[in-house]
């Protein structure tokens, strides 16, 4: 059993809360621009690795807030427990975020403002 | 803090534990039973969504003058403002109170990104206490219930034998319980069962 320290209410018993699977899949804004298989990446695949994992978690029985865990899928080790909105700060974090797979997918190009940005301007000129 | 209490007028109307009848263990080793539960019938119960703006109309009409920290309760006589998480409040307040004030809080929140909800008949509130409370909630609960851990104006959302319930610490042996009213009767029956060692009396 882990004791998972929920940012509001501090250390509770894993049986207080959910957790919501893998953490920074960001919705593609420019969907139409992507293939089926490619928005298959964000909406049906999900990440499984061996070690660091960075995952969404609910204090379900408690304050019902959502907050980000980097746990270690092999020990439990919790490396670091940050806010929704934001990226892990840990070195191991941060390694953990730049090694996804997903990080080279069309969909999450496709989530950037950035590229919506640049659609826009290839259409204009 | 001081304890939390029903006085007032009772609305007519079935209480969440009005069918159970009176049940009593006697203390196996004499002397008062370890646990009393009572149920606080028709309690005022009150949700409040919404940032710390919404302290000037709580302050109004509670005289807290501050939101309680996390993990806290904050009271006034017989009103009690409980800590559910970073922008949502239950307050409580005497029985047959609650219509009145939600009318007066949502009146005054006008303007304000805030949200007042009459809870009163959704939660039932039971009132536990005795020597053996803390120990028969343990049974049951994952929290530390160390006096030193969780103490006078302390509170808690947990499951309580799986049921979910939101807890306040009012002196080494009392506390009050809340929970939906639809849970009610299992977990009464429950902490009946867990007490039988200490001996318990529910009355509704
Ligand atoms: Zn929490």
């Amino acid at each position: 059993m882990l004791l998972i320290t929920c940012p509001y209410c501090g250390p509770r018993d894993e049986s207080e809360f959910s957790c919501g699977g893998e953490a920074h899949i960001a919705r593609p804004l420019a969907e139409s621009s992507l293939t089926d298989a490619e928005f298959a990446d964000y909406l049906f695949l999900r990440d499984n690795p061996k070690g660091l994992f960075l995952e969404r978690w609910r204090h379900a029985a408690g304050c019902r807030r959502w907050f980000n865990m980097a746990r270690d899928t092999v020990t439990h080790e919790i490396v670091e427990i940050y806010p929704m909105g934001s990226g892990p700060a840990s070195k191991a974090g941060k390694a953990a975020h730049a090694a996804s797979w997903r990080r080279d997918t069309a969909a999450e190009a496709a989530s950037k403002p950035a590229h919506k940005s640049r659609a826009k301007k290839d259409k204009v000129s | 803090m001081a304890s939390v209490s029903n006085e007032g007028q009772r609305p007519p109307g079935r209480t969440a534990l009005a069918g159970m009848t009176v049940m009593a263990h006697d203390n196996p080793e004499g002397g008062k039973p370890g646990l009393v539960i009572t149920e606080l019938a028709h309690l005022g119960k009150i949700n409040l969504r919404g940032g710390s703006d919404m302290l000037p109309v709580i302050s109004n009409h509670t005289g807290c003058a501050k939101l309680p920290d996390n993990n806290r309760v904050v009271s006034v006589g017989d009103r009690h403002i409980v800590w559910l998480g970073p922008d949502e409040y239950l307050l409580l307040c005497a029985a047959g109170s609650e219509t009145h004030l939600h009318s007066q809080l949502t009146l005054d929140m006008a303007g304000i990104h805030a949200a007042v909800t009459n809870v009163t008949d959704s939660l039932c509130a039971l009132s536990l206490r005795g020597k053996a409370a803390r120990r028969v909630l343990a049974k049951g609960c994952s929290l530390d219930l160390h006096a030193s851990q969780f103490g006078a104006g302390d509170c808690a959302q947990t499951m309580l034998a799986h049921a979910a319930v939101t807890l306040i610490a009012h002196d080494a042996s009392g506390f009050t319980l809340v929970c939906r009213t639809s849970f009610a009767p299992y977990v009464t029956e429950w902490l009946m069962d867990a007490a039988l060692e200490f001996g318990a009396s529910f009355r509704g």
